[in-house]
């Protein structure tokens, strides 16, 4: 059953295209190596977007899933979701340093900049030869929590909104991952699987994953919104 | 064609694959939800995971062919992004479409992979020319599998059916991982220059049939002991095809020789 069109389906509509594109934007910002970061022999960490990407995600949509308990704010909700996902991406990283660190055995280099933007250090002659940096330094990890401040917020917006239209948790829960899935997959095909985080070249790439995550979103919600809670 | 992770060239053409991919999944689905209706039982829901594994089958080989072009981002992205396509398409389906829904489902999920494929080619420039249409193919594949295993746990094809046995009771996660997982997992454990087409695809109904025992234990709790069946059938086809699955790593390796365990302080 199609529910009856009016201004706020509009408005929904708007709110979850915004979330879309943040996680799409938020992607760009997290550190991921791939496979070559995991034997360290690439900035970021050692797994792809898509996994990184859904467990910041999905710890934003419990830590917003649990402050809608409480309040109906957006805000505070949004908020929540922020603050959950760069939790979990922050704990990956660090724990991720630690074994570089202590395990491996190797400093922490960006290969992209010669000199890490925030604290200055050089970094060249610490990036191993035929390697193209190792683990997450000072700048990548700032821009990781960053990317997971994007994409939780991204996510629990999608998820308060899909919650407010059919009032049914589960349903929006995964339909929020849906959509998450959806433009980060996109975002990692822009960056082709590898970005160090703001500092890096391709980051200058964003506003072709920025008109894609739009339409690709834009076309998600209308279909979303029309989904009724089936109770 | 550039092959940088693929190997040999395909035994089964795609068309085919295609035909026998969405006709067998909503064939299966639909004559699930018809026997079932028709006796009274929920014992015909077996035949939505068989429409769901033809489904997996037809996924795996589109996994296989853009992912041979090497995507940068690993083979797993695309069968989560497959099923993420599905997840929207075939709840709007069913939420829209009442008996119609599947159908409507895997159309517009299909047609939604095709335009992100378009847009990816065009815009972010990845240009692999099988885009568009090995994302229409996932996204179909995606589509089916989800309502397919929807329909094996709820029995029927019914929305307020579905949400109240498939999502509220969280079996849903169970449903998007594995059902991800028998799509995207059989291209990423053959991947090489030594891959073959038949080797992928058998091993894709082994994957899919493990999707479909995952789905059959959830839906002991929802449709009752009715689920054993789809239990044995799986376990079935999952021990005929994994047993052809091995068959063929023999086939295609250089020797396959049992070295025993480490010995005392060998390592």
């Amino acid at each position: 059953m199609i529910p009856p069109i009016d201004a706020s389906m509009l408005v929904h509509i708007i709110e979850i295209v915004i979330g879309g594109l943040l996680v799409g934007i938020g992607v760009h910002f997290v550190p991921v190596g791939g496979a070559p970061a995991a034997m360290a022999q690439a900035t970021g960490v050692g797994t792809g977007t898509v996994q990184l990407a859904a467990g910041s995600g999905l710890t934003g949509l419990l830590s917003a899933g649990l402050m809608m308990n409480y309040t109906d704010s957006i805000f505070l909700v949004v908020i929540s979701g922020a603050v959950g996902a760069m939790i979990m991406i922050d704990a990956t990283m660090i724990v991720g340093n630690w074994v570089y660190i202590y395990g491996v055995g190797a400093p922490l280099a960006s290969a992209k900049a010669n000199y890490d933007p925030i604290t200055k250090d050089s970094q060249a002659p610490y990036v191993a030869p035929g390697t193209v940096g190792q683990g997450i330094p000072t700048v990548c990890f700032v821009s990781g929590t960053i990317g997971g401040l994007l994409g939780g917020a991204g996510g629990s917006l999608i998820y308060y909104v899909l919650l407010k239209i059919n009032g049914d948790p589960g349903l929006s829960a995964f339909f929020a991952i849906g959509i998450f899935v959806v433009n980060a997959v996109i975002a990692s095909y822009n960056i082709q699987g590898t970005i160090e985080g703001f500092h890096d070249p391709k980051f200058k790439r964003v506003p072709r994953a920025f008109q894609v995550c739009l339409v690709a979103s834009l076309i998600i919600a209308i279909f979303a919104v029309l989904i009724s809670g089936g109770h | 064609m550039s092959v940088a992770a693929g190997g040999g060239a395909a035994k089964i053409d795609k068309t085919k694959l295609m035909m026998y991919g969405l006709g067998g999944g909503v064939l299966g689905i639909y004559l699930a939800h018809v026997l079932n209706e028709v006796t009274g039982t929920t014992y015909f829901s077996f035949l939505a995971g068989l429409g769901v594994i033809a489904a997996v089958v037809m996924g795996a080989d589109a996994t296989r062919r853009v992912c041979s072009y090497g995507i940068g981002t690993g083979v797993p992205s695309i069968g989560l992004m497959a099923m993420g396509m599905g997840l929207v398409a075939a709840m709007f389906g069913l939420s829209i479409g009442g008996v119609a829904g599947p159908i409507i489902g895997i159309a517009v999920s299909m047609g939604f992979g095709y335009f992100v494929g378009l847009l990816t080619n065009r815009i972010i420039k990845m240009n692999i020319p099988v885009m568009e249409e090995t994302l229409m193919t996932l996204g179909g594949a995606g589509a089916i599998v989800l309502i397919g295993l929807g329909v094996m746990v709820s029995g029927v094809i019914d929305y307020r059916t579905i949400i109240g046995n498939v999502i509220d009771t969280g079996y849903i996660a169970i449903i998007f991982i594995a059902g991800s997982l028998a799509i995207l997992h059989p291209f990423n454990a053959n991947l090489g220059p030594d891959e073959t087409q038949d080797r992928t695809l058998i091993h894709a109904v082994s994957a899919g049939a493990l999707a479909m025992f995952a789905t059959g234990l959830a839906s002991l709790e929802t449709i009752g002991s009715e689920g054993i069946i789809s239990m044995i059938v799986a376990a079935i086809v999952w021990l005929v095809f994994f047993r052809r699955f091995f068959e063929l790593v023999k086939r295609d390796s250089a020797g396959v020789k049992g070295t025993g365990l480490l010995p005392e302080g060998g390592l």
